[in-house]
């Protein structure tokens, strides 16, 4: 199949790529890149786990094609922490428990990324219809909310 | 636990950094140079004949390396449909090519003729004489009846003694069974205690009831996935995301007649299991399979829609119960009889049916149990296999029974609960148990006595109970020359048992916890250990881990005592050092030091070994008070309140106890108000998470677990397993609180919004 030139920022690094237009922006991501803290859960946009953030929106990147993508600033997963130091998101997951199996917390990660940054005084109730996105299977969600909610405040208290 | 310096502390878990990161590596993330991608051919009908199979246009695709089929299996084991397909989705073929949409593209050009045959997806269907037949061999002389009748021709044979009372002991159970004539039968159980008619006899209440509970998947986020790698020496590696990497290498081995030392099983990091990620036949004997036909490694990765056809699920099952109590609420009597829909392979959990006499003093209890074969995929576990449908029957039923008297449903459960010592209907007597403790607790939790609702709202309350399985493991402890600890072991860790193991060795040689660290080998590399299942590893690897400490404990001391000369007795362990008990003078040396002195001496390094293979397990109780508010309009249940209590024995880090508690409590909501696999004729109609549905943050208020500890005395200090347990009550905890808000007990799951509307029309309300 015929490849298309494609140019995308990934967490700040520009990548000059030839895809073929079937692959989506997650096998872009994982395969072409070789970035694979992005998970695919589902490959339908139903569970969220290959959430990443697309110019500042949180998008499941299995359901868009990287060449789409073209032009594109994206963020994932392995963007959030500087090098010495965690985004606050993380440390509150960690901190909280607000993980089991940790398959699905990259793409909880992110999503809350990109809401709190837009949302930075969401309600639990607001929370909780934002993630509404994303599947965990292991930890019920009590403690991902706790984690998010914790999070947000250290967010607005920095 | 004040004693404790780390046990009992939520420290963080030992693999935060990587998880929270993005850094850990899960079998779909293993890439390899060269590496080729899976896809199977699969089947597009429920039931049907193969007639023929037709590769060629396939093969002429470019970047199509291989495609095989039943024929390609040499040790003749079955690994693909052959002659005929017993559900939708099950494997024919599997082709490997050098990319993964390539590989799809070549699996949609393999051309199948099928003679399509009449297929059975309700096994009460399933189980009448005229029903389709899935295996030849099935008979209505099941399993059970056919071990009875061969112990009876060799007793009749044997002159030797006298078996007459034997012999009439089994023609009596035969006799009994007769009337008992099923079909598509796949395995069977029979159980009895006291006497059940002379029980309900003696009742003044017997409620009777059918119960259906539906097939539901694990729905681990991870979908299954391997890479092999077979090497032209016939060498193989494969990265598998399993719960057992011991009993995949032996699975190999098994099915594809591979010597066991030529396999390597390197366990990756895994998206959940739930009990559903045992078996070697999804993804890895058929990675094998393609990577020794095209000598390159290959990948096979399975979508969520072959998840939900091709899965490995969890059995529904319709369960027919009876129960007797007297007027003041002593319970005398229980019978069950249940189908389970093992789907075309034989293996429900029918064995779990004899949970129905729950923790309670039953005098008499007969409990029949068939597996029946339908078109579907076979089963595997599912937290506590078993043990959610049956307490579902089981507690929905005491819980009419509660009401029928006018008895409160928690007191009503105390009274008749078991205490240590007690007989236990069909097995041994209670050992030490915290039954009553975690019911009281959780019933304090919600302050029960003074519950209030408004109209439309229940409390439902049910318990389940489970016993923590245990199992063989090895495992090595060694301190490095900067007086740090490493564990070094082979088994999985799927939310938090690594970190257990930390907390265990570092409070033994009295590490901080951040000096322990944690290297799990693949099979080659390291002592064997039992798989993550039946919540066995805090339970068997913490036992380990303490043998493997103290060992190293006790190498610390010897060493300690050459250096300062004087004896071991006359030394402790203290604050990573090993010190004088008596100050006098006082003298200590670090493990640092113990650790680079060790290099020269005759023992060698210090290597801690812990070694065995089972102890006995205690049961643990779960318990759960649900407040729910339902919408008459909509049917749609709302849960205002969930408490979910457990006894764990002893909490080793409360953290983890609680996502355990809050996690099944979730899956059980789920399976009660929303989950179902569903099928028509043609195999699962609902094979994605739009049909499928889960539940989601907006779903459900925070659980409120309650920890309970009623110390296991075989339980590294006194934990039992906890990842099992809270999901057993939960199914039967919604339907309770459901009755008690709109006085209707709804007796199939799940209780969708349109149910309950039917059900509170039906009720004339």
């Amino acid at each position: 199949m015929k490849k298309h030139p494609v140019s995308l920022t990934v967490n700040t690094d520009t990548y000059d790529l030839l895809i073929e237009p079937r692959k989506t922006l997650l096998a872009t991501l994982r395969d072409t890149i070789g970035l694979t803290g992005t998970k695919e859960g589902c490959s339908t946009g139903d569970c969220g786990a290959c959430t990443v953030i697309v110019d500042g929106k949180a998008v499941t990147s299995c359901m868009m094609l990287g060449v789409s993508a073209n032009g594109k600033e994206i963020t994932t997963i392995e963007g959030l922490a500087s090098r010495d130091q965690l985004h606050p998101i993380q440390q509150a997951f960690m901190d909280k428990g607000g993980y089991q199996c940790g398959f699905c917390t990259p793409g909880f990660i992110v999503a809350s990324k990109a809401f709190l940054d837009e949302n930075p005084n969401a309600t639990e109730a607001e929370i909780r219809y934002a993630l509404g996105n994303n599947i965990c299977r292991c930890t019920g969600y009590t403690k991902i909310i706790e984690a998010v909610m914790s999070a947000a405040e250290v967010m607005r208290n920095s | 636990m004040s004693e404790y310096t780390v046990l009992g502390k939520s420290v963080p878990r030992v693999d935060a950094l990587e998880k929270v990161t993005g850094a850990a590596q899960y079998g779909g993330d293993v890439h390899l140079p060269g590496m080729l991608h899976g896809k199977f051919i699969r089947s597009k009908h429920a039931h049907a004949k193969i007639l023929n199979i037709d590769t060629s246009e396939a093969e002429k695709l470019p970047g199509v390396r291989a495609i095989i089929t039943q024929d390609d299996v040499e040790s003749g084991r079955r690994v693909f449909a052959t002659d005929k397909v017993l559900y939708l989705g099950e494997p024919i073929a599997a082709v490997a090519a050098t990319d993964p949409d390539i590989a799809e593209e070549a699996a949609d050009l393999v051309k199948i003729e099928y003679e399509v045959l009449p297929a059975v997806q309700d096994v009460m269907e399933a189980i009448q004489p005229d029903a389709p037949r899935l295996h030849s061999d099935d008979t209505k002389d099941g399993p059970a009846r056919r071990v009875f009748r061969t112990e009876l021709r060799k007793l009749e044979r044997d002159d030797s003694q006298d078996h007459s009372a034997r012999i009439a002991e089994l023609n009596g159970q035969l006799e009994e069974l007769a009337d008992e004539v099923y079909y598509n039968v796949s395995a069977e159980t029979h159980s009895n205690a006291g006497d059940v008619e002379q029980g309900f006899a003696e009742s003044d209440l017997v409620v009777e009831d059918t119960y259906v509970i539906p097939r539901v998947h694990q729905t681990y986020m991870e979908p299954h996935v391997s890479v092999a790698d077979v090497e032209s020496t016939g060498k193989v590696t494969v990265w598998a995301s399993t719960q057992g990497p011991f009993a995949i290498r032996s699975g190999i081995a098994g099915t594809l007649g591979i010597p066991l030392n030529q396999i390597n099983v390197i366990a990756t990091t895994m998206g959940g299991g739930f009990g559903g990620r045992f078996g070697v036949a999804l993804t890895h004997v058929p990675a094998v399979l393609l990577s020794q036909k095209t000598g390159r490694p290959v990948k096979i990765q399975m979508t969520r829609e072959e998840e939900f056809t091709d899965g490995r699920p969890a059995p529904g099952c319709v369960i027919k119960l009876k129960t007797g109590v007297k007027n003041d609420g002593t319970i005398l009597a229980r019978e069950g009889l249940a189908f389970w829909d093992s789907g075309s392979v034989s293996g429900a959990s029918i064995g779990s049916t004899i949970r129905l006499r729950g923790v309670y003093k039953f005098p008499h209890l007969k409990v029949d149990a068939y597996g029946v074969y339908t078109n579907k995929s076979g089963t595997a576990a599912y937290r506590a296999p078993g043990t959610p449908q049956v307490a579902f029957a089981g507690e929905s039923q005491l819980d009419d029974i509660a009401r029928k008297l006018n008895l409160d449903p928690v007191e009503f459960r105390l009274k008749n609960m078991r205490v240590e010592g007690d007989p236990v209907p069909a097995g041994p007597n209670e050992p030490k148990v915290g039954y009553k403790e975690t019911l009281q607790a959780v019933a304090d939790a919600v302050d029960w006595k003074n519950r209030t609702k408004e109209p439309n709202q229940g409390w439902g309350v049910a318990i389940g109970d489970w016993t923590n399985g245990c199992g063989p493991g090895g495992m090595f402890v060694s301190i490095h020359e900067d007086g740090s600890a490493r564990i070094f072991h082979g088994s999985m860790d799927i939310t938090g048992t690594d970190t257990a193991l930390a907390q265990i060795v570092a409070e033994i040689l009295t590490l901080p916890y951040d000096e322990v660290t944690i290297s799990r080998g693949d099979t080659n590399s390291a002592p064997y250990a039992t798989g993550s299942g039946g919540s066995v590893v805090t339970f068997t690897m913490g036992n380990t881990a303490k043998l493997a400490a103290e060992d190293t404990r006790r190498r610390l001391l010897e060493l300690a005592a050459e250096r300062l000369n004087t004896d071991v007795d006359s030394l402790e362990l203290k604050d990573g050092q090993v010190s004088t008990i008596v100050a006098d003078p006082p003298k200590s040396i670090g493990f640092g030091e113990l650790a680079a002195y060790s290099l020269s001496t005759t023992g060698g390094p210090i290597v801690g070994k812990g070694s065995f293979a089972r102890k006995p397990s205690t049961p643990a109780l779960a318990a759960q008070i649900a407040k729910v508010e339902i919408d008459p309009e909509t049917g749609r249940i709302k849960v205002l309140k969930m408490a979910s209590s457990q006894d764990v024995g002893f909490a080793i880090n409360p953290m983890a106890v609680e996502g355990q508690i809050e996690g099944g409590t979730v899956q059980g909501y789920a399976w009660a108000t929303m989950e179902e696999m569903q099928y028509d004729e043609g195999g699962n109609v609902n094979p994605g998470f739009v049909d499928y549905r889960v539940p989601t943050t907006a779903d459900l208020p925070t659980v409120q677990s309650v920890i309970v500890e009623v110390e296991a005395p075989d339980g590294p200090f006194g934990a039992k397993g906890v990842g099992e347990p809270p999901i057993t009550p939960t199914l039967a905890t919604m339907a309770n609180a459901v009755a008690d808000a709109v006085d209707i007990r709804i007796t199939e799951l799940p209780m969708k919004p349109e149910k309950v509307v039917d059900a509170l029309h039906g009720n004339g309300k």
